[in-house]
């Protein structure tokens, strides 16, 4: 086989993989369906507000009742030091 | 004369591949960084867009209205006399207060929130959420019913003990029976809770019997939201009012490439192209001269020789994308993001287990596409001029 055709090749099993990867998801996506449920509903009895990915900072932890100035209250000319601070951004 | 074209582009490429191996080593490690950083650069923006879509699905029955007391920028308790003064307000449907706050657990440097739920002290109170309560038990000292997260429970160290105690603020032991535990499935909001009594809540925080944290409003028509909030403000003095819409739009916008993590991705891939770029335009070998020479000499037109740049370049930046890109949704399918954990989880002591499903988006695609592919073909440009343009009696 030529060798241009062999790239193509590659290209296609790439493409294929991708698919595979893309359908693997949504299938994954659908079987969750029953636990998102849950979650939206304790959000709602429980009134929560945000995601629960870093426990480290109050202010990413609970992003959305927090303000721009959170992170630089612990003290006069306090710093934002949280690594997690990193990923995060505040609304404007 | 479009099989001739494409049998034409088809020789060049094979050219262009069997070039590609005689220099293999080297190709390969230039295929292996390229695709490298795109895996960065695709990595993130599929966490981020995950983030973002799981945001619009799960984070649409936040409440409608949150109202915090604020003293000198920060958050204070509110009393409970705020709630008559806006039951009156045409279009409020329920105003629910409510106590919480954070409890740092000194023996392992975890953070855990407390929130206080009045209807906790019923006999299963909460139901729907996925939690399993446990039988009843009874104690011979007073404890008060807790329903814990999936992380507390480990925090803790509780196995299958049932009981804990947290210390108040001056420093008394309060303890506590776990009535049940959220399930891990709903851990991405319920890892680190802690459910209480709203009277439990406000004993373990050392709050006066009337004071709350903040009120709940729930708004019939959501319309009104906006209104509504601008009259609350009027009502109590010295508050902030966090809207749903205000909370989604905060979602909106937290993930993306202004974060210094985004802006790290893509100043290291930009690095890297640049790199490439230099590499590039720092002209070619005495060999890649020659080549090209003996090329004109056996008859290619200038033309022929940008193209089979163009196909290097093609081959390449292609080959880079497709890896690239199937390893960064393998990395968030299959391995939860394991490289990007570190930063998302900082230095949280409780660490709940974030898993992210990638969603394919075309824009996504389009952005990696222009981050890397474009620049590398825009970078091989005036090289590939340049190596065309070589007089083979000025190289043989």
């Amino acid at each position: 086989m030529r060798l241009s055709l062999r790239f193509l090749l590659f290209l296609a099993v790439c493409i294929s993989a991708q698919l595979g990867l893309i359908g693997a998801a949504n299938q994954r996506l659908a079987a969750s369906s029953e636990a998102e449920r849950r979650i939206v509903r304790s959000i709602e009895i429980l009134g929560l507000s945000d995601f629960c990915i870093a426990t480290d900072a109050r202010y990413v932890r609970h992003l959305a009742v927090s303000d721009r100035l959170s992170p630089f209250m612990d003290h006069p000319g306090s710093i934002e030091h949280f690594p997690t601070g990193s990923f995060w951004i505040p609304e404007r | 004369m479009a099989l001739r074209y494409i049998d034409r582009q088809l020789n060049i490429a094979d050219y262009a591949l069997s070039g590609f191996k005689r220099r293999v080593a080297r190709n390969v490690v230039v295929v292996f960084i390229f695709a490298l950083v795109i895996f960065m650069v695709a990595s993130f923006s599929l966490t981020t867009t995950s983030l973002k879509q799981a945001a619009g699905r799960l984070l649409e029955t936040v409440p409608d209205i949150t109202v915090q007391k604020m003293s000198a920028g920060r958050q204070v308790s509110l009393t409970e006399d705020a709630v008559d003064k806006l039951e009156n307000i045409f279009g409020i449907r329920s105003v629910r207060p409510r106590v919480w706050g954070y409890y740092f657990d000194e023996n392992n440097g975890a953070n855990y929130t407390v929130i206080g739920h009045p209807k906790l002290s019923e006999k299963s109170p909460l139901p729907g959420l996925g939690i399993d309560y446990l039988p009843e038990m009874q104690l011979d000292t007073v404890a008060e019913n807790a329903v814990i997260g999936r992380g507390v429970r480990q925090s803790l160290e509780l196995g299958s003990r049932r009981t804990f105690s947290l210390f108040r603020p001056d420093l008394t032991l309060k303890s506590f029976i776990t009535a049940g535990a959220f399930g891990a499935d709903t851990s991405m909001v319920t890892d680190d809770l802690i459910i209480m009594d709203l009277q439990a809540a406000r004993d373990l925080f050392g709050l006066a019997p009337a004071e709350i944290t903040d009120l709940l409003v729930d708004v019939a028509n959501p319309l009104e939201i906006d209104n509504i909030a601008d009259k609350i403000g009027e009502r109590l003095q010295g508050v902030r009012v966090v809207t749903r819409e205000r909370i989604a739009k905060t979602y909106r916008v937290a993930f993306g490439w202004r974060s210094g993590f985004g802006l790290a991705c893509l100043f290291g891939a930009m690095a890297a192209f640049a790199i490439f770029a230099w590499d590039k335009a720092t002209g070619l070998t005495p060999a890649q001269q020659r080549e090209v020479a003996i090329l004109k000499v056996v008859g290619w037109q200038t033309e022929d020789v940008i193209t089979l740049r163009f196909w290097e370049s093609i081959i390449i930046s292609a080959s880079a994308l497709g890896l690239g890109y199937l390893g960064a949704w393998m990395h968030l399918l299959f391995f939860d993001g394991v490289l990007f954990r570190p930063v998302l989880l900082g230095w949280s002591v409780l660490k709940p287990p974030v898993s992210l499903i990638p969603v394919f988006s075309i824009g996504d695609l389009l952005i990696i596409f222009s981050l890397s592919v474009l620049p590398y073909l825009a970078a091989t440009v005036i090289p590939a001029w340049h190596s065309a343009a070589i007089r083979p009696d000025s190289v043989i």
